[in-house]
């Protein structure tokens, strides 16, 4: 392949090929597999049988498929509504400059550092009704013996609130870097026109961050479809059913209940859905179209 | 306006830190006093659970009962240490080392190429692929495991470290693909153009201008695939068997159900398990934040 | 021009992936050379314990001392655990003995046909077979063949209270009648305690007050019925009556009020028992030697006591039936290349002096008979003789359901019985919800 002499010695699709493949492989393939199991009943032992859509017919008699959509979109709406709101303003704040913020930004980080097991474990210590910071705090806040992992009302805040402490750094992080990277022109020229820091927030750092809050939204929407480690360690989706969100019920139904037909049908729903939000999000705000938002500075 | 092209900061030497020379001149740096109050609570929140995390470590079981959850430790004790390191806990981190540094080098040689051919590919198939690497980010790993488990089994991979490094590598294609993607669109045309007029193959202008100007992306990648690869689960643990393959986390699942009644030892574990990336991150700070934001561009 | 070889390369990149694959897929399986085989290496697979492992190593090490095919212990976590064995059985990478439940969580694998039937090796090793407590082995057998040995000891679900806190509120005895044990429940919460330790985030704590009261009120028979899956077995009275008298309890305020929040392996109900905080506790006998590990003070003093789980007036069930852990089992599984050397294995190890004497070392009561003088040792002598002879004279000895039961029907029981527990559910819509 040597130099062609048009439109600057654009590469091949070949160089995309090897990565495609790789991930073809491992993640796509199987996926397919996922969705033929879908078809079949299987308890993970011995060979799947097909069984039609008999699977599929039990979306419509499970009677905890409608908590587990509902407490799923829930938690994806509230912790992107949450996370943003935090993450946004202490961003765009740790972006300033000093000491101060730079001890703050270095504790902030910790948690990023630690797995969810660790993050789980820990928090499951601290929640303890009898022992843990639970029992110190909890008469403060009105709850007098301490009971929030144990309340059905109040468990799953309480997960909304531990996914939160782990992810908040990470988006944190997006949006300091991204704002320490607005140029300081167009502060000053603000500035000079008159506007207030009020003004200069809402008509320049909010818009040059446009790029940035569709990423950090896309990965939190996605991410809250389907992640559910900490849920399964800290409350294995109790107490009853209280925070028993979508990708955990698939999870029980396969590996505890051990019905891989059925958690299969779940998994494909979550693809499905996971995959629509995703490209919608990034059709609707042009991300897709590889433009550069410096251009025209 | 000028013409002046932004180079995405490569080290965290961009326009933040030409600020840095002239502190007064932000507005928004110097009183504010909402952010300041809502970066102390949160600092709060942070601190507290961390620092519960390490008393409870440096305490006996018995005291830990006993004593209140935010009481400062009286009698240190690094007994739980000693008994988390007695258990085995070198060997799971040298197979998480391992895996970590295998995930690394695998998602970089495969995305970056990847990255580099959807930003400036005219072709059809690779924009159709830049879709469906975007789709990729919403496969639920864990709904692959049993399919996984088969292949890896299938290739005679099952109980070693590369059935670990493989299915984490594929899942961490699409974020770093998305983040490469993001940090290679800022490279102006211009500049291809440029190496195009010389006569440049796509290969050499790849590894002489696109990798060079995506450093920041390629620093950001090689970070969170490395978190991710350390901190993985779910495909150790169902491709794992002996404890000689066992990583960090099952390690810690294993502590779990080993001193389930110590919780003591329990934090002693997590505080272990997490040490490694907080020297890291302490020794290199700048560097870790400059590259986990640059790479993704605005 | 670029574009069309660049696609045509992809597309036969792509087949080229799948291709390989599907050969993969075809090429190998169980009968693929098993590197384990060739070196005449065996495994054994268990759960994680602190105190059960070594005496395992022991005796495995003792076997391998005079064995070709040697073996290797390996252990894992209590959930990853029945996760891996499931996805191992059946391929190249499964153990060739396993630990199991028994009941229906051993049957899953047997109608799969990968377990061996150790009938015959037991018939031909009568002396070997007459040793084992005939009610405990009767729970290795599926369909009549036994697939399972005990290998553990056995561990009955009793009651346990802390004597200081229950005089401090006035009671002398442990109540041995259910009336007798509401009763107390009033005068403890009246001296500010809780009366009963529950960790309800771990609902397996809450089954044991079921099945004890389905036991109590219309003996085991009801259960059996459940387990037959027989029309109607769940809304049984028995079972009505259960849930209602546990709801009784929790609006009584017995378990006081954050038990769901409360845990089991994270010492939760150990800690306020021991801690003088709660009177009584329904757990397994393993709580003793579990209670030595982290309160060994209170463990050894008298003010740990244990008793049976109350009558029920009006009830049918025997007083003297028990729930619980049998013990647990090894198997074998069907396709193991070291099939014979396993069952010498199990058939020198599990019923001989010294591996008895190992368990009993660690606190466990062996599923063995005629050991009446010997359990009478160690720190909890009078503890053991009275689990021993509580297991010999049970007229019935059921296992705990979540071990019985299918896999699908357990994950659903727990979940609804912790809602009934939170009082979300009542016992009409705890039957209709379990199917019958």
């Amino acid at each position: 392949m040597g130099p062609r002499p048009h439109a600057g010695g654009r590469p091949s699709s070949l160089w995309a090929v090897p990565a495609i493949s790789f991930f073809a492989l491992f993640a796509l393939f199987p996926m397919a597999v996922v969705v033929y199991l879908s078809f079949t009943k299987w308890s993970g032992i011995g060979a799947p049988v097909w069984s039609g859509t008999a699977n599929w017919a039990k979306l419509t008699t499970d009677p905890q498929l409608s908590q587990s959509v509902r407490l799923s979109v829930l938690l994806t709406v509230v912790s992107w509504l949450l996370q943003t709101a935090i993450c946004l303003p202490l961003g765009v704040y740790l972006a300033g400059h000093g000491r101060a913020r730079a001890l703050l930004a270095a504790v902030f980080f910790v948690p990023l550092l630690m797995s969810s097991a660790a993050i789980a474990i820990l928090w499951a210590g601290l929640l303890d009704p009898n022992f843990g910071l639970a029992s110190v705090l909890g008469p403060l806040v009105g709850v007098k013996d301490g009971n929030f992992i144990g309340d059905p009302q109040l468990a799953f805040w309480v997960i909304v609130t531990v996914v939160a402490w782990q992810f908040v750094p990470f988006h944190v992080l997006l949006y300091q870097g991204a704002t320490r990277q607005i140029p300081v022109q167009l502060y000053e020229a603000a500035r000079i026109d008159g506007a207030g820091r009020l003004r200069q927030f809402t008509s320049i750092t909010l818009p040059q961050l446009r790029h940035t809050i569709i990423t950090s939204s896309v990965l939190m929407l996605v991410g809250s479809l389907t992640y559910f480690d900490i849920v399964l360690i800290l409350t294995g989706g109790g107490p009853g059913t209280a925070t028993r969100i979508l990708p955990l019920h698939m999870y029980l139904e396969g590996f505890r209940a051990f019905d891989m037909g059925y958690a299969s049908v779940l998994a494909v729903l979550l693809l499905v859905v996971g995959t629509a939000l995703s490209l919608v999000v990034t059709r609707v705000t042009g991300f897709n179209r590889m433009e550069s938002q410096k251009e025209g500075l | 306006m000028s013409t002046t092209i932004t180079r995405p900061p490569a080290s965290g030497h961009g326009p933040g830190s030409a600020r840095r020379g002239r502190p007064g001149r932000l507005a928004r740096g110097r009183f504010n006093l909402v952010g300041g109050l809502s970066a102390t609570v949160w600092f709060v929140i942070v601190s507290v659970p961390l620092y519960f995390l390490v008393t409870t470590s440096l305490r006996t079981s018995s005291q830990y009962l006993l004593a209140g959850p935010l009481s400062i430790p009286k009698n240190l004790s690094f007994a739980n240490y000693r008994l988390v390191a007695d258990s085995n806990f070198g060997v799971y981190f040298w197979n998480t080392l391992l895996v970590t540094v295998g995930c690394v080098a695998i998602v970089l040689v495969l995305a970056l190429p990847a990255a580099y051919a959807m930003v400036r590919s005219q072709s059809k198939f690779v924009r159709r692929s830049f879709s469906l690497v975007l789709a990729g980010l919403a496969i639920p790993a864990q709904a692959t495991i049993i399919p996984v488990y088969l292949m890896i089994t299938k290739l005679h991979l099952y109980d070693t470290l590369i059935a670990i490094i493989l299915p984490t590598a594929a899942f961490a294609i699409p974020l770093a693909v998305l983040v490469l993607t993001s940090s290679l669109r800022d490279v102006p045309n211009e500049l291809y153009e440029a190496m195009s007029i010389d006569g440049a193959s796509p290969f050499r202008t790849f590894l002489t201008l696109a990798v060079p100007l995506s450093r920041g992306g390629i620093t950001t990648v090689g970070i969170f695939t490395a978190m991710g690869a350390w901190n993985g689960f779910l495909f150790p643990l169902v491709l794992t068997q002996s404890s000689s393959r066992r990583v960090l986390t099952l390690g810690l699942w294993t502590f779990q159900s080993q001193f389930g009644v110590n919780v003591p030892a329990i934090c002693a574990a997590v505080t272990l398990s997490l040490l490694p990336l907080l020297i890291l991150y302490l020794v290199g700070r700048r560097q870790l934040l400059a590259g986990l934001t640059a790479g993704f561009g605005r | 021009m670029t574009g069309t070889i660049g696609r045509r390369v992809a597309s036969v990149a792509a087949v080229t992936v799948v291709g390989l694959t599907l050969a993969a897929c075809g090429s190998s399986g169980p009968s693929a050379t098993n590197s384990k085989a060739a070196s005449g290496a065996g495994s054994v697979w268990v759960l994680t314990d602190a105190s059960l492992n070594p005496v395992q190593q022991t005796s495995i090490d003792a076997f391998n001392k005079g064995a070709t095919a040697k073996f290797t212990l390996s252990n894992y976590g209590n959930d990853p655990y029945k996760q891996k064995l499931q996805t191992a059985i059946g391929s190249p990478n499964q153990p060739d003995i396993f630990y199991n439940w028994g009941g229906g969580n051993l049957a899953q694998y047997v109608d799969a046909g990968q377990v061996a039937d150790l009938t015959a090796t037991l018939n031909a090793n009568p002396g070997f077979r007459a040793k084992f407590i005939p009610s405990v082995l009767d729970v290795g057998k599926i369909h009549g063949k036994v697939y399972g040995l005990p290998m553990q000891g056995v561990q009955p679900v009793m009651m346990f209270a802390n004597a200081d806190v229950l005089k401090k509120a006035g009671i002398d005895t442990m109540a041995i009648t259910w009336d007798g044990l509401l009763a107390d429940v009033g005068k403890l919460k009246a001296a500010g305690v809780t009366p009963i330790a529950l960790a309800g985030s771990q609902s397996w704590t809450e089954l044991m007050w079921m099945e004890y009261l389905v036991d109590r009120i219309g003996g085991p028979e009801k259960f059996q019925a459940i387990v037959a899956g027989k029309a109607g077995a769940w809304s049984d009275p028995a079972v009505v009556g259960a849930l209602t008298k546990v709801q009784d309890l929790v609006s009584a305020g017995a378990f006081g009020s954050n038990y769901s929040a409360v845990g089991y392996d994270n010492q939760g109900t150990q800690a306020l028992i021991a801690g003088d905080k709660a009177g009584y506790e329904l757990m397994g006998s393993w709580e003793v030697s579990s209670l030595n590990g982290s309160f060994p003070a209170f463990a050894k003093s008298a003010a740990l006591e244990w008793g049976k789980f109350p009558t029920v007036a009006g009830g049918t069930g025997d007083p003297a039936s028990l729930v619980g852990n049998p013990s647990n089992y090894y198997s074998v599984t069907q396709k193991s290349p070291n099939k014979a050397a396993a069952m010498k294995y199990l058939v020198d190890t599990l019923t001989s002096d010294t591996y008895a004497q190992g368990l009993m070392g660690i606190g466990q009561v062996p599923a063995i008979t005629g050991l009446e003088k010997k359990v009478k040792t160690g720190t909890f002598a009078g503890f053991n003789a009275f689990t021993y002879a509580l297991v010999g004279t049970a007229p019935s000895f059921t296992q705990s359901w979540d071990q019985a039961l299918t896999a699908a029907t357990s994950e659903k029981l727990l979940t609804n019985l912790q809602k009934i527990f939170l009082k979300e559910m009542t016992p009409r819509q705890f039957v209709a919800a379990m199917g019958s």
